[in-house]
């Protein structure tokens, strides 16, 4: 059975085979670049915008992996009938599924993780100096928890295309729920994972200003963008008064529309002036980066879990489904 | 003990949502039989056939292939070979890598017996199968499942998408083939004719019931052909001038022929489908 999985698995292998070795090589090329560079302290401002569209394009994989290698596999025997002719050889379904779904996750879990790993090694140069890689986009692009991703999107477009029965639906339907979890799990899940640290932070002028932006959303007004060093912060309450107490929208409101003229510079100006002088804070809460590692561990296990539970829903579904 | 039956079915029913393909069948078939399994289109042919392989599980009611649940494991999978309806192949594969994909799925390949038999009719292992005729298709369809030297085998509508020419072949192939084989054999078909060269016991399916099945000597030896309804004797048919009854012969009956004896339970079954047993 491995070998006609294997035989069968040929050409999708091949074209994976030519999409790895030619990202490898890009990657390595990139490695060597960034290595090259004299000044690492350059590197942030050189690469950044690279490294966000690499993890871009990288978040993609697992999708293509999922619609290209996973949703074809079972829905193409069913949509021309040959499940009828693979089914009554003396293999049992669920064995017939087991070996499909053993060799290909081997396959798709080698692709992601070796490029993953290519990624991470290139850019380790950067991620050193900007200190990053445990941002929301950055960390689904560097350790092991590409190789999960993989995994888990295979195995839904190989259960997908056996519950759909069709090869185009089930392609769509596996690309565009894959990428749904890329996006729902950093935002929603990730920060999660462990007990977040919290810190108060006292808003004077000169944080304001740090701010990446300041505003109000529905009536609560809220700043966006504050760093903590070596950390990912993962929630900035809104500006809070000394007593604990939301900033009122009118006060707020005041400051940002009408603020008393002082001259002064910087991002928001009198604004940043006129809150600093209210006494305010956020609270927020954030991850320090030394938990990276155990992170990327959750998160492959995470997605490994989930593959595992699809696995033995497809399992299940291919001894009772009919012909 | 008698050894287990080819196909046992008890009310046996199978619905595809409110549409009843079987409706209550019982069957016996035995062992060692070529059986023909015939049948307007839609009668429940290929239902009772894929129930009987497997690949789909009935409503109510119960089937034993070869004693078993069909494809109960792996042995039992082996015990039985399949050709399904339009005989699907992988069309991006040969010949030769189907016959190969065999070897590696099936522990009893006869590996000899299946290049044999493709050389026989004439197929070229480099062939991809996507390129094969119809028949060609057929062909190799029942070699793969030949060559699992099973106990039984089982093929649904296998000449259905081939010209007069070519079925008549793979008729008379098939025949021999199953005779050297030593197995069992179950084929369905829409037309007596085909199935009525080669089989020796007939099970006629109309209207998702079994009208009759037995040995064709028995069927042919219990039915007569009379001018009119004689008494005593279970009328299958009757029509102006004909009438087929089943019973001891009585003086001035003629023998019947296979086709008129299925065309007289078609027709009953057609004209009161909601009656017949």
């Amino acid at each position: 059975m491995i070998r006609m999985t294997v035989r069968q698995f040929r050409l999708p292998a091949l074209a994976g085979a030519v999409a790895l070795v030619l990202a490898g090589a890009y990657l390595l090329r990139l490695g060597a670049d960034i290595r090259a560079e004299p000044d690492p302290a350059r590197l942030p401002d050189r690469y950044a915008q690279t490294m966000l569209f690499l993890a871009g394009g990288f978040a993609l994989v697992p999708a293509l992996i999922g619609a290209f290698w996973g949703a074809p596999l079972v829905a193409r025997e069913l949509e021309q009938g040959t499940h009828r002719l693979a089914w009554n050889q003396s293999v049992p379904r669920r064995r017939w599924l087991a070996v499909k779904l053993a060799v290909l996750s081997a396959a798709a879990a080698l692709v992601a993780g070796v490029l993953g790993a290519l990624l991470t090694w290139a850019a380790a140069p950067v991620d050193r100096v900007a200190g990053d890689r445990f941002s929301t986009v950055l960390f689904g692009a560097r350790g092991v928890a590409p190789a999960g991703y993989a995994v888990f999107a295979l195995v839904l477009g190989v259960v997908a295309g056996l519950v759909l029965r069709r090869t185009l639906p089930a392609m769509a339907v596996v690309f565009l729920a894959v990428v749904v979890v890329q996006l729902a799990v950093p935002n929603l899940l990730r920060p999660h994972y462990l007990p977040p640290e919290r810190v108060t932070v006292p808003m004077t002028a000169e944080t304001v200003n740090r701010a990446r932006n300041l505003g109000s959303i529905t009536g609560s007004p809220v700043v966006g963008g504050l760093d903590v060093p070596g950390a990912w912060v993962t929630d900035i309450s809104p500006l809070r008064t000394a007593d604990g107490r939301q900033l009122s929208d009118a006060a707020f409101g005041t400051c940002f529309r009408d603020p008393p003229r002082t001259g002064a510079t910087g991002t928001f100006g009198d604004t940043a002036v006129c809150l600093g002088g209210l006494d305010l804070h956020v609270d927020l809460a954030y991850q320090p980066n030394r938990r990276f590692w155990a992170f990327q561990w959750i998160e492959l296990a995470l997605h490994l879990g989930a593959a595992g539970l699809l696995a033995a829903f497809g399992l299940w579904h291919v001894r009772r489904r009919a012909g | 003990m008698h050894p287990p039956l080819a196909l046992h079915a008890e009310r046996l029913t199978k619905r595809y949502g409110r549409r009843t393909a079987l409706a209550d069948c019982d069957l016996s078939v035995p062992r060692g039989h070529v059986v023909g399994l015939v049948g307007p289109n839609g009668a429940g042919k290929s239902t009772l056939l894929q129930l009987a392989c497997g690949l789909t599980a009935p409503t109510s009611g119960s089937l034993t292939v070869l004693g078993s649940p069909p494809a109960a494991d792996a042995a039992h999978l082996a015990r039985v070979g399949f050709v399904a309806q339009d005989t699907p192949v992988y069309a991006s594969l040969t010949v030769a890598e189907h016959l190969r994909m065999g070897a590696w799925l099936n522990p009893s390949w006869d590996a000899a017996l299946a290049r044999r038999r493709v050389a026989e009719v004439g197929l070229d292992p480099a062939q991809k199968a996507g390129r094969l005729s119809g028949g060609q298709r057929a062909q190799l369809a029942l070699a793969l499942a030949a060559a699992k030297r099973p106990e039984l085998l089982i093929l649904d509508e296998p000449a259905a998408a081939l010209d007069p020419l070519a079925r008549r072949e793979f008729m008379h192939g098939l025949a021999g083939f199953v005779r050297e084989l030593g197995a069992g054999a179950v084929l369905s078909s829409h037309l007596l004719g085909d199935v009525a060269q080669v089989c020796d016991h007939l099970v006629v399916l109309c209207a998702a019931r079994v009208q009759v099945a037995g040995p064709v000597t028995d069927l042919l030896a219990t039915h007569r052909r009379a001018a009119a309804a004689p008494a005593g004797a279970e009328v299958v048919w009757a029509e102006p001038g004909r009438v087929v009854v089943r019973g001891p012969a009585v003086r001035d009956d003629a023998p019947v022929t296979l086709e008129e004896l299925v065309l007289a339970y078609l027709s009953r079954a057609a004209a009161r489908p909601a009656v017949i047993r």
